[in-house]
């Protein structure tokens, strides 16, 4: 049975289908954090460096209006010569150094290349302004190179706004270049979502398809496994109803009741060859058909098993129902034989009457080992046989045999396989013969199975083998001895089989 | 399996039974148009009832071939089992095989 294989192979398949989830997870978690991580470190430097930038243009731009203020205050302070004017360059003058301080900090977190340089410059500038331009004209604003001293504090003050402006132009440099980087940083994150997403769709629809396989081979798989399931079922539900069968026709043989008749006495015994089919084609009836006069018939249909089985209850009743309508044993066979010709199987059979009151067997064989007669005070008889075997020509013509026996006498019917155990059918007989009259001597009660023992012994049966025998009650006087072996005198007579047929009168048979 | 000029002859030995019955079958099958069938079955010593009923049908098949059939029979054995089969009265059985071409040679004629 294949019961395991099919429930074991949807192992792989599992374990595939289990993959693309662990995939999804070890390939595409990483990407999503590591691109989560990348751009927020971007967005946090991109907000810081934002706010940087913001306050060191907002600073730079101050210095440089300071620087201004400071220069307009001393300007006018040398026209005219009011304290007034010298209010913002004294403020500008005490915030100029912490404010350079706070853009030197700005432009530190910044790290703009050059930056550093300019605001030195810056602060050179404003201190040489302050002691070479703005000291003196403080000091004496009226000095006769006072013009000459503004003249070059406007050269310092051009040179202060050159470096204002080229710093303020690297801040907005620097802004456009984080941007840049931002975007592009949005722009590979962008990429880096697409291809984690796409690849999720991927491994989506491979695991999609994957499911779908794995739950097509499962389906497969079950419904294979439910097929084999059923198949066994009816093998075994076959087998089983077979057995039944087999053994039911079996009990049924066995079972089949022997008339109970005053002054007839029957026996039977059936052997089952030791196959491993137990019913064989073989039978035996005996049947009490009016007040003490009992149809008998014994066959055996070719081949075994429930064929075999059912074939021979064919025949049986066959025989049985042709007996009710014919007195005669042949044309019993007769219609026998007609009935099977379509059945295309072959049976032998011997099948006849005893008569209580008249001590009369009449019978007749198809194709069938003889019967033997066994009487007090004369040898056993092989009786005749012949005639075809049932079902194999058409308007075959049987022959009705009559004996005229005496009390105690005996007929032994018994299918081929009592007398064909060792293939030579003479040694069977003389064999069978001697069996018979060892048991009838004995006196017991079931003479077909002591027969039976008599023959094999604890032998196996290779065939069926059945037994039936009918006697007539001994009379009062009969002593159940019998004479020696005659048969050879009687029926079966000269060179074995071959040569003159005896005379039926030799032995009291009337043909 | 054919003899002289147009006789048929079957020819078997040992003990013949259900476990030859592709062998018995396939040599009763006489083909073509014979003038009789002798089947020679002087060295058979036993036949089961299957091998019988192959027998039986062979005879059959000759018969409604208009067929002349001599069955060669020495074991008095096998003799003996033809006779419980009534064998004997659907063949001319005979012990020696002069007779049976004997019975065939005038059954031709």
């Amino acid at each position: 049975m294949s019961l395991p294989r099919s429930a074991a192979a949807p192992a792989r398949p599992l374990l595939r289908s289990l993959a693309v989830p662990i995939l999804v997870l070890v390939l595409v978690v990483p990407i999503l954090l590591g691109g989560g991580y990348v751009v927020s470190r971007v967005l946090r430097q991109s907000f810081g460096n934002s706010d940087a930038r913001r306050a060191a243009r907002t600073l730079n731009f101050t210095l440089l209006k300071d620087q201004l203020d400071e220069e307009t205050g001393v300007r006018g302070f040398t026209s005219i010569p009011d304290p007034a004017f010298l209010d913002p360059y004294a403020a500008a003058k005490r915030d100029f150094p912490v404010k350079v301080a706070k853009l030197r900090e700005r432009l530190t977190v910044l790290a703009i290349p050059g930056a550093g340089a300019l605001l030195d410059d810056v602060v050179a500038v404003n201190g040489e302004w302050l002691a070479h331009v703005a000291a003196p004209l403080l000091a004496n604003p009226n000095r006769a190179e006072a013009r000459v001293l503004q003249f070059r504090g406007k050269a310092l003050i051009d040179r202060f706004r050159r470096d204002s402006e080229e710093l303020d132009a690297a801040l907005v440099a620097r802004e456009q270049g984080d941007n840049r980087a931002l975007q592009s940083a949005i722009d590979n994150v962008s990429k880096l979502v697409f291809f984690a997403v796409s690849l999720i769709v991927l491994l989506a629809a491979a695991a999609a398809a994957a499911q779908s396989r794995l739950a097509a081979r499962l389906e497969a798989a079950r419904r294979r496994a439910e097929s084999e399931a059923r198949a066994n079922l009816e093998l075994r539900t076959a087998f089983e109803t077979e057995k039944r069968i087999a053994d039911t026709l079996q009990d049924a043989f066995a079972q089949r009741p022997l008339p109970v008749v005053p002054t007839l006495v029957f026996s039977a015994t059936y052997i089952p060859a030791t196959d491993e089919t137990k019913v064989g084609g073989d039978w035996y009836d005996a049947v009490e058909l009016a007040k003490g006069r009992v149809l008998f018939s014994l066959g055996d249909v070719e081949g075994h098993g429930i064929e075999a089985a059912v074939n021979m209850s064919r025949v049986r009743q066959a025989l049985i129902s042709a007996a009710l309508i014919d007195a005669d044993p042949a044309a019993v066979l007769r219609r026998v034989n007609d009935y099977l010709q379509s059945a295309g199987r072959m049976a032998t059979a011997v099948a006849g009457y005893a008569d209580a009151a008249t001590y009369e067997f009449v019978y007749a064989t198809a194709g069938h080992p003889p019967p033997l007669l066994l009487q007090p005070g004369r040898g056993p008889m092989l009786l005749e046989c012949g005639g075809l075997p049932l079902g194999v020509l058409e308007n075959c013509a049987y022959r009705t045999r009559r004996i005229q026996a005496v009390p105690g006498a005996v007929l032994v019917l018994y299918t081929d396989g009592a007398v064909e155990h060792s293939r030579d059918v003479l040694e069977g007989e003389a064999l069978l013969v001697q069996a018979a009259r060892t048991a009838l001597e004995k006196n017991v009660t079931d003479l077909a199975a002591s027969i039976r023992t008599e023959i094999f012994g604890r032998r196996q049966v290779g065939d069926d083998v059945a037994i039936l025998t009918i006697g007539f009650a001994p009379g009062e006087t009969t002593r159940m001895t019998f004479a020696a072996d005659n048969t050879h005198g009687t029926v079966v007579s000269g060179p074995r089989g071959v040569g003159p047929k005896p005379s039926p009168a030799s032995f009291g048979v009337a043909a | 399996m054919s003899d002289s000029t147009t006789l048929a002859v079957v020819k078997m030995d040992g003990e013949l039974d259900i476990g030859r019955r592709a062998e018995i079958r396939a040599a009763l099958a006489v083909d073509g148009h014979p003038s009789g069938v002798l089947v020679d079955f002087a060295a058979v010593s036993y036949a089961d009832s299957s091998a019988i009923s192959e027998l039986l049908r062979f005879r059959n098949d000759l018969n409604r071939r208009g067929l002349p059939v001599a069955l060669l029979i020495q074991s008095p054995q096998f003799k003996r089992l033809l006779e419980y089969a009534g064998v004997h009265e659907a063949f001319a059985v005979f012990d020696e095989r002069a007779a049976a071409l004997t019975y065939l040679g005038n059954a031709a004629s």
